[in-house]
């Protein structure tokens, strides 16, 4: 019988395993915006397509060299790096045109960047749900059953986590991405291409949350709709946390998706609406968000 | 002195040309245009066979559907990702009304039907007035996030509330009254409704308070710095722009017999932001002729590939890239793209 302490430490791990989903997705989200003005409203579409292509490419391998769950770790790895590619070309190929446009026409056309990807996915992949089974045994724990694969993905969100944090802060790349944040004009006239850190950065973002999706398949089926779902999720993550601020959106993060976790047990469907409050309220109270800054605005 | 009037007399001319000038740019139809459409409009019923009349009545009421969004973006200057959550809610109020006076026939009164349609103009006009307190707090990127994240709270509370509103299996057998099942006389109902509705935005888009929205647009601080209440100004904007959007909605539902939450849903929110894209923002006209080209065009389109979204994506895109100003922009030049001089 599972007590009321061990239901709570498995929602708590369930809500921290959807926290790690939502920070890599939106932290993604943030940093394009924060370095390129971009609100990518396809972030979360191509989160999804990111999912599709890992699940091709591990059902490619398990045809070529058989039925093993540790391929897995290659598909993603590879999947990954594709969706860099992707997200490489579509800043070269549509965003980079709309940098001298304003705000709707930006927006535009990454909505309609949802449209377009929703549609290629449904021609390639069909309508049906993808998932990938993976044998592993629920362990016992806590004095109850919980997948072990959980605590995989939560290493997994607090590992690029920690990667995200040190490339920002350890590394020259990282330290011209935050300054770009900061004035883009100035990094220019230090005479740092500010066009390659452009594509580099929403490759980055996009990579990142195609490596979630990917680490998520074998827990979380991946189905058309979702990246709706999730886009909506990620901009009340974003804002909460303030929109190109890592921290905030690791913070934030870890709020939306253990309330979200916990509000499912407790008041089930009200889930939404209690993200949405909290929403409203920093954007009324403080738009520029928990861990933002008011310049930004 | 006759020497100096002259030059007077021809400035005054050259001043009122280029009054009138700006009044086509404005509509973004030149009067004989206008007319010939209006003429159009009234015969399309008598073209053979029923389609073309189905279509026309889609292409009403998504046409001031897509009106009631420029306000929003075209005259305010706010991108809204919300709307549809309007004319959802307006197609509801229609719907359940008319399930209610209905009982579980397919009869329903002239009377009653058209209470159930006025139902929506309460019942949209409430919503947006409390979506709208929030929103009009926030402008730019953040409207638009909290404009989309309302519309799809709405869109979950529509979905998820089985015992009100069927959930997503929607509402089913909403009839019109006897004579207005016919799609004729239907589609000259619609049309007239349509016809004063487009009327009334006309009569806001010219209106003081419709300048002041455009002030709005360009310059907030300054509009604020005048006297002007923003917070009033885009909220009564919102609201109305709520009201126009429950009205198309209302008409939706009996035309389409069935009324279900994707109305509420970020792809019906997206329409009119499409539709008033490809025809252009900055003309009174733009949204009317973006509902006609996406309505054609998705009714054709359909006939041969169920990937529509795929088709109108690219379409968008193109747009976007290569014809910012939307379809009545190429065909009037004289529009020059800069934001702050333009004048809808």
């Amino acid at each position: 019988m599972p007590s009321d302490l061990s239901s709570f430490l498995i929602q708590l791990f369930s809500g921290l395993s959807r926290a790690m989903m939502l920070f890599l997705v939106a932290s993604g989200l943030s940093l394009i915006f924060g370095v390129m003005n971009i609100l990518n409203f396809a972030h979360a579409s191509l989160w999804l397509l990111g999912g599709y292509v890992t699940f091709s490419l591990y059902q490619a391998f398990s045809i070529g060299f058989g039925q093993h769950g540790f391929l897995l770790i290659p598909a993603i790895l590879l999947g990954t790096v594709c969706m860099f590619g992707i997200g490489w070309l579509i800043e070269r190929v549509l965003i980079r045109r709309t940098y001298a446009y304003e705000l709707p026409e930006q927006l535009l056309l990454t909505f309609a960047m949802i449209l377009i990807i929703g549609d290629l996915i449904k021609l390639i992949w069909g309508v049906q749900n993808r998932r990938i089974f993976l044998p592993i045994e629920p362990i016992e724990a806590f004095g109850g059953f919980i997948n072990p694969y959980l605590f995989i993905v939560i290493g997994c969100g607090f590992g690029i986590a920690a990667a995200l944090w040190f490339f920002l802060h350890r590394t020259r790349y990282g330290k011209i991405v935050r300054a770009a944040v900061h004035s883009r004009e100035m990094v220019s006239a230090l005479g740092i291409r500010i066009p390659a850190i452009y594509a580099g950065v929403y490759a980055m973002g996009v990579a990142i949350a195609a490596f979630s999706a990917g680490v998520f398949l074998p827990i979380m089926p991946i189905g058309l709709g979702l990246d709706m779902d999730l886009i909506v999720q990620c901009f009340a993550v974003v804002v909460i946390g303030g929109f190109g601020s890592i921290l905030g959106t690791f913070v934030a993060s870890l709020i939306v998706g253990i309330l979200y976790s916990f509000s499912v047990l407790i008041w089930p469907g009200g889930a939404l609406a209690i993200i949405f409050l909290i929403l409203v309220t920093v954007l009324i109270i403080r738009p520029w968000g928990l861990f933002g800054t008011e310049m930004r605005f | 002195m006759p020497v100096e009037t002259k030059p007077v007399a021809l400035s005054n001319e050259t001043e009122k040309n280029s009054c009138i000038a700006a009044l086509h740019a404005r509509a973004g139809l030149s009067g004989p245009v206008i007319a010939a459409l209006g003429l159009f409009s009234l015969v399309v019923p008598l073209l053979p066979g029923e389609f073309p009349t189905i279509v026309g009545v889609e292409i009403l009421i998504l046409s001031l559907f897509a009106g009631s969004f420029n306000l929003i973006y075209g005259y305010m200057g706010q991108m809204s990702f919300g709307q549809g959550a309007f004319f959802g809610l307006g197609a509801y109020a229609t719907a359940l009304l008319c399930r209610w006076y209905q009982a579980g026939s397919t009869d329903i009164g002239y009377m009653q039907f058209f209470l159930a349609l006025l139902l929506a103009i309460p019942v949209s006009a409430l919503g947006a007035l409390v979506v709208g307190f929030f929103l009009v707090r926030l402008t730019g990127i953040y409207f638009s996030i909290l404009s989309m994240a309302f519309g799809e709270l709405l869109f979950y509370i529509v979905f998820s509330w089985y015992s009100f509103t069927g959930g997503d299996d929607g509402i089913q057998g909403i009839y019109p009254p006897a004579l207005l099942r016919d799609p004729h006389y239907y589609y000259y109902f619609t049309l007239a409704i349509v016809a004063v509705a487009t009327f009334l935005l006309w009569r806001i888009s010219r209106s003081p308070f419709g300048y002041t929205l455009r002030m709005l647009r360009d310059n907030q601080r300054r509009t604020a710095f005048v006297g002007v209440n923003i917070r009033w100004a885009m909220l009564l904007n919102f609201v109305l722009a709520g009201t126009f959007a429950g009205v198309a909605g209302a008409l939706w539902g009996p035309f389409q017999r069935s009324v279900s939450p994707t109305l509420l849903g970020w792809m019906q929110s997206g329409s009119p932001v499409f539709m008033t894209l490809i025809g252009g923002a900055d003309f009174f006209a733009g949204p009317f002729v973006g509902a006609l080209i996406y309505t054609v065009l998705n009714a054709y389109v359909t006939r041969f590939t169920v990937f529509w979204p795929l088709t109108i994506g690219t379409i968008i895109l193109i747009i976007v890239l290569f014809f910012p100003g939307g379809i009545l922009s190429i065909i009037d030049g004289r529009l020059s793209r800069n934001r702050g001089s333009r004048d809808s």
